[in-house]
């Protein structure tokens, strides 16, 4: 009885606020589009609006946009995951909290400080003069590679857990055998760490490449207003715009892109057991 | 099981591991770098009332004038009042929800609980700003700060079950078992063995909700109103016009107060988890 009731509750909550306006915005998505009204019907003209012209260049641009700064995300995390999990010894706690923390305070601080790092005159150029790594202006805001670095920040320490749980597990007796049996350090790495480090970084690329694919507040504040992705451009076709059955396409494609990369990632590590954290 | 490496005798394998601990000092740094660049800013002078890049001098005076900032205290307000509604529903239906995950009697209801609730984490923010839109829009149901509460839930409701998911996994049912034998009703066993044990993750449960909740911005950015308007979708709007350093003020005062919130939340959930 009560074992029911407590799943009942939250199934139900979550089918009114959660499931229901998901539902709705599916529905709209067929919808005729008009503005600022709602009208039901059953017609594909909105998804054939959403692939073409710059709408379909937008879609293309944030597939991209997530793929690229999904691997970067996971490039630099690994190092960083395999130190805490393998060599960082009794530090490994301190470690792990260490790379958490910022993911836990204010998105919007973490990233708008970009905004005066990446200026011109700003630190992030001071920095780069006193290395001798570069010199002249620094001309990073509101460009692609200013977006490129603000997603992989705001997303690094959820790439670092997934990675950093699965690497922990890992036996050391098995890089142990594998340099008794003659493997070098690379290919202890890649033969042994890297297959068995499938499902972490399947994970990994879900938890960042999920809110990659939705990003709007990123490059809004870092990206200018040069090449629009679908986070920017569903909300203003709702706010602005108010094509609400356009906007619902176009979400629906955010999804269906979602869906897509579930089911790839979950081929990707058949024949693991749930190694979910 | 040994998980760490003993030191490395060769020159390569110790070049490596140098390597590596470089790279996660670098991390750190560039995982902080933005942050404290944040506080320290707070603390510019700025030129015109504006922020700069170049940083023209020290002053205390933007935390006067966030606080002077009536809008922003305004924003303050609703913020707490909205974060602090979506934890008390996410603290009942997160707890029933992760409770409900492990110890449902039924393997196929378990399935289908988590399946929910890691759905709820892979929905882009932005398709469920615009789908809640939509759905008041279309029930007829006037935003405010009821609409905003239950829109921001289904997250807060996703942290939650899974960090008492965590603690309810900890739990031994041979305590229940005991409790039962001993006479207790399944709700004396309830009310005086699970939760008690279950305490200290609830609390975390409910402290990450809040922190979640007052950060919330982009489905908070959907169904605020001029009325009803959040600390971060405020702080958001200005950051787009070239924002006063009195807006970095107010945002390392949240830091302050999330890091404080989430500190305290790590403890307990230390304690949940602890057989």
């Amino acid at each position: 009885m009560t074992d029911d009731l407590f799943a009942a509750v939250p199934t139900l909550w979550l089918f009114i606020f959660f499931f229901a306006p998901l539902a709705l915005t599916a529905a709209i998505s067929f919808g005729h589009s008009s503005f600022g009204d709602v009208a039901f019907g059953m017609t594909l003209d909105n998804y054939r609006t959403a692939l073409s012209g710059f709408y379909r260049v937008a879609f293309l641009r944030t597939l991209q946009f997530a793929a690229t700064g999904c691997l970067l995300c996971i490039v630099v995390a690994f190092p960083a995951a395999f130190f805490i999990a393998r060599r960082s010894g009794r530090f490994e706690k301190a470690a792990i909290v260490l790379v958490l923390v910022p993911y836990f305070t204010s998105f919007l601080i973490r990233v708008m400080s970009w905004q005066i790092l990446l200026s011109r005159g700003g630190p992030g150029e001071a920095l780069l003069h006193g290395l001798h790594l570069y010199s002249g202006p620094l001309d990073l805001m509101d460009t692609k590679t200013a977006v490129f670095i603000g997603m992989v920040y705001s997303y690094l320490p959820i790439a670092i857990v997934p990675l950093y749980v699965v690497l922990r597990r890992i036996p050391v007796a098995l890089e142990d055998a594998g340099r008794d049996l003659g493997a070098g350090r690379f290919s202890t790495f890649f033969l042994i760490i890297l297959p068995l480090a499938r499902p972490g970084i399947a994970t990994a690329i879900l938890l960042t490449g999920v809110p990659m694919l939705g990003e709007m507040v990123i490059p809004t504040l870092l990206g200018g207003d040069r090449g629009v992705l679908m986070g920017q451009a569903i909300s203003s076709q709702y706010i602005d715009a108010q094509n609400y059955a356009l906007g619902s396409a176009m979400a629906m494609l955010v999804l269906v892109s979602v869906g897509v990369l579930v089911a790839l990632l979950a081929r990707f590590t058949r024949g693991f057991a749930e190694t979910a954290p | 099981m040994r998980r760490s490496n003993p030191a490395p005798t060769s020159l390569a394998g110790r070049a490596g591991d140098a390597g590596l601990a470089l790279w996660y000092a670098l991390v750190v740094v560039f995982l902080f770098a933005p942050i404290a660049t944040s506080i320290v800013y707070s603390f510019n002078l700025g030129t015109l009332g504006k922020q700069t890049a170049l940083f023209t001098g020290w002053t205390l005076g933007w935390y006067g004038a966030a606080f002077d900032n009536l809008t922003l205290r305004h924003a303050v307000e609703t913020s707490l009042v909205v974060s602090l509604y979506s934890a008390i529903i996410a603290v009942f239906v997160g707890s029933a929800l992760g409770f409900a995950m492990v110890r449902h009697p039924r393997a196929a209801v378990r399935a289908a609980l988590t399946g929910m609730t890691y759905i709820l984490l892979i929905v882009p923010e932005t398709v469920m700003g615009v789908s809640l839109l939509l759905f008041y829009a279309v029930t007829e149901i006037r935003l405010g700060m009821a609409t905003l509460v239950a829109g921001i839930t289904p997250l807060a409701i996703s942290v939650t079950a899974l960090i008492v998911r965590a603690g309810v996994l900890t739990l031994d049912r041979k305590l229940e078992d005991a409790a039962a034998d001993l006479g207790a009703g399944r709700l004396q066993t309830f009310r005086f063995v699970v939760l008690p044990h279950l305490a200290p993750a609830i609390a975390a449960a409910a402290l990450m909700a809040y922190v979640f909740s007052f950060d919330n911005l982009v489905v908070s950015t959907f169904l605020t109103t001029p009325l009803v308007n959040t600390l971060p979708v405020y702080l958001y709007g200005s950051l787009q016009y070239g924002p006063s350093p009195a807006i970095y003020a107010a945002a390392s005062a949240i830091f302050a107060f999330t890091l404080a919130i989430v500190a305290v939340a790590g403890l307990l959930y230390r304690l949940a988890v602890r057989r």
